[in-house]
């Protein structure tokens, strides 16, 4: 672990964290939820994803300082994004990413997305407030197993409970086919929840799957 | 916009994205107490809302509409 340093996310990693979200998002499909939903090509989510990053809104899954960063050789290898849902009166997480893709993606994308909102409904899974919500972990294949998922998982709680010492539960939301993610937050004694299933055969064609699981951890 | 007036305009909306017919508009309406309002609707709304109003909201102005008199006051400044 010496290699490497963990260190809070900048400004300047931003072209990074959009690799590590795009990747994080796909898991290990094709399948992009802001290219395939919003009818755009890979490439021009990245830009939009990029942009959006760079409107700096705290709190959500999409704001640079919701992630760390580690590095090795002084270059970003991993990311990994958490925030306190709610915290100090933050309005809930999926408004303010709704009013960043609102703002930020075509009004055609938005009008094609909403056509198909109907198709990912049953797969939303509310956030709790003031609970710590972990979105992505993004680790590049060569440094896998070192153990960056642990350092992560202990530094975003600490962090988190220095600006909100009552806080108790720490959940995440991953697709059910993501394996190696469950397997992970298992080991870190992450129980399931609850799950969720979608009932249109579709949503293949825009998420990685087609149900969701709730992973949670009491501190 | 007179405040009966926007709310009599804003109604019927709420009610078409959130699928409840007896849904009131208050000021006090939002995410937080309006179990339906989930980010798809979300988006649903604010654009029908710019479509009906003829307005455009900034990304600085959906972030300060943290409910629904948010939202008339901000209507009310792009009239």
């Amino acid at each position: 672990m010496s290699d490497y340093l963990i260190r809070k996310a900048t400004t300047k990693d931003i072209p990074f964290l959009a690799t590590a979200i795009i990747a994080a998002e796909k898991g290990r499909s094709d399948k992009l939820s802001f290219s395939t939903l919003f009818n755009i090509s890979e490439e021009k989510a990245r830009i939009l994803i990029i942009k959006m990053l760079e409107e700096e809104i705290d709190g959500c899954e999409l704001s640079v300082s919701s992630f760390l960063v580690a590095d090795f050789n002084d270059e970003p290898i991993a990311a990994f994004g958490t925030w306190i849902e709610g915290f100090e009166d933050n309005m809930p997480s999926k408004i303010l990413k709704s009013n960043l893709i609102l703002k930020t993606f075509d009004k055609e994308s938005i009008e094609y997305f909403i056509t198909k909102a109907s198709i990912i409904k049953d797969i939303l899974i509310e956030r709790e407030p003031l609970t710590l919500q972990l979105e992505y972990i993004y680790i590049e294949e060569k440094h896998m197993g070192k153990g960056l998922d642990n350092e992560f998982i202990l530094k975003s709680e600490q962090n988190a409970l220095k600006i909100l010492p009552s806080l108790t539960k720490i959940q995440g939301q991953l697709y059910k086919n993501n394996i190696f993610a469950i397997i992970t937050l298992r080991k870190k004694n992450f129980n399931i929840a609850k799950s969720c299933k979608a009932a249109n055969p579709e949503i293949f064609e825009y998420l990685p799957f087609n149900e969701k699981l709730l992973m949670e951890k009491y501190f | 916009m007179e405040k009966e007036e926007m709310v009599k305009k804003l109604t019927p909306i709420f009610r078409n994205v959130f699928g409840d017919e007896t849904l009131e508009v208050t000021d006090e309406l939002s995410a937080l107490n309006v179990a339906s309002w989930d980010s798809l609707s979300h988006m649903l709304l604010i654009t029908e809302v710019e479509n009906q109003f003829t307005i455009k909201f900034k990304l600085k102005d959906l972030n300060k509409m943290k409910n629904v008199g948010d939202m008339m006051a901000m209507i009310n400044s792009k009239l």
